[in-house]
């Protein structure tokens, strides 16, 4: 069945939140779940001869970040399941114990395509992270598939 | 002269590939894989405006372009895309009608090849099994280096019945693939509309480069 939307969904925020301020804790946490060995994000006296002068966080950290919607409200669901098809990400600025770290969320693209196993739907759900200084902190492309 | 006619570069969603990045490995592993150019056949789109001449000259190794399109008999490769074929169809429709794009692309000066006609419901081999064969047809992929066991043995019995000629192409995403697979041409190629004349002409034969590969 051919997927029908309204393409002015696309760009438009449905999504904006603001976090609370990023802990040393948390970014230690993270690392140390993650499995991470580089000081650069364990270890404060290493990371202030590192690169950044400063802990800073594992660059995966924000995507560990939730918004409070996933989808927009006005995407109708598309098919009878999905799943995750991957993300695309572009880090920018290392993420610092006290930022306060906003995520925008827009749907990027809408498409279909056809393989082995029939016509899946892909929606491209874009987030962009900035700090608290409007630095750009990644962009992630979540593209999610349903059938 | 030898072209993997089907290959996918970043540009297409499914690819993280950069065309580069291609070439560079194509010059470093070039005594296994002979190859003499490619074409990027993106899925579901063509961009007028790509020129690749200074990677060309960089890497001397052909570059050409067509596209992958999606219809009701399946994938089919554009080779000779020109701005009236891109008016005349919506190349990300997944539900163009094949019989159209066949003769219409060859119409507007360009051939239209079924891709991977081995594979199950985006093959051309499956919708023949219930639907009237495609006029037109000249070639088919007849080695694709993506597909799975089964699906390029299937493709021969489809030749012979119709009379189709046979190419081949790694059908890359991923660097590592380009060039697996290819088609080795009788003449000389030097741009698009060489290919076009050739594929139609014939003199030429699918090579599969994946058991130099293996006994590396």
């Amino acid at each position: 069945m051919a997927l029908t939307f309204d393409r002015s969904i696309l760009g438009q925020e449905f999504d904006h939140t603001v976090f609370e301020p990023v802990t040393k804790e948390d970014m230690l946490a993270y690392a140390t779940a993650y499995g991470e060995t580089n000081p650069i994000y364990l270890d404060e006296a290493a990371a202030r001869s590192g690169p950044y002068g400063t802990l800073v966080a594992v660059p995966t950290f924000a995507f560990r970040l939730r918004g409070h919607h996933f989808m927009p409200k006005s995407l109708a669901q598309v098919g009878r399941a999905g799943l995750d098809a991957g993300k695309d990400v572009e880090f920018g600025e290392p993420i610092r114990p006290g930022d306060v770290l906003t995520a925008s969320s827009t749907i990027h693209d809408i498409y279909e395509k056809t393989g082995r196993t029939g016509t899946m739907h892909f929606i491209v759900i874009r987030t962009l992270v900035t700090n608290q200084n409007g630095m750009r902190v990644a962009v992630i492309d979540q593209r999610m598939m349903f059938r | 002269m030898i072209i993997d006619l089907h290959t996918h570069s970043d540009l297409s969603e499914d690819s993280r590939a950069p065309i580069e990045t291609y070439l560079k490995w194509l010059q470093r592993k070039r005594d296994l894989l002979p190859i003499d150019g490619i074409v990027l056949t993106e899925h579901r789109q063509w961009n007028a405006r790509l020129d690749y001449r200074a990677l060309e000259d960089k890497y001397g190794i052909l570059i050409l372009r067509g596209a992958e399109v999606e219809t009701d008999y399946g994938h089919i490769l554009l080779y000779g895309v020109n701005d009236e074929m891109v008016r005349r169809f919506d190349f990300a429709d997944v539900r163009l009608n094949a019989q159209q794009v066949v003769t219409e692309i060859a119409r507007l000066g360009g051939i239209a090849a079924p891709c991977h006609p081995g594979r199950p419901t985006i093959g051309l081999c499956e919708h023949y099994a219930s639907r009237p064969p495609l006029e037109g047809v000249i070639a088919v992929e007849a080695l694709n280096g993506g597909s799975r066991k089964g699906e390029n043995e299937r493709v021969a019995d489809l030749m012979a019945r119709h009379g189709y000629s046979g190419f081949g192409g790694s059908d890359a995403h991923l660097v590592s693939l380009i060039g697996v697979c290819a088609t080795e041409f009788d003449r000389d190629i030097g741009d698009v509309e060489d290919l076009v004349e050739a594929l139609r002409a014939g003199g030429y034969r699918p090579v599969d480069f994946r058991h130099r590969l293996r006994a590396h």
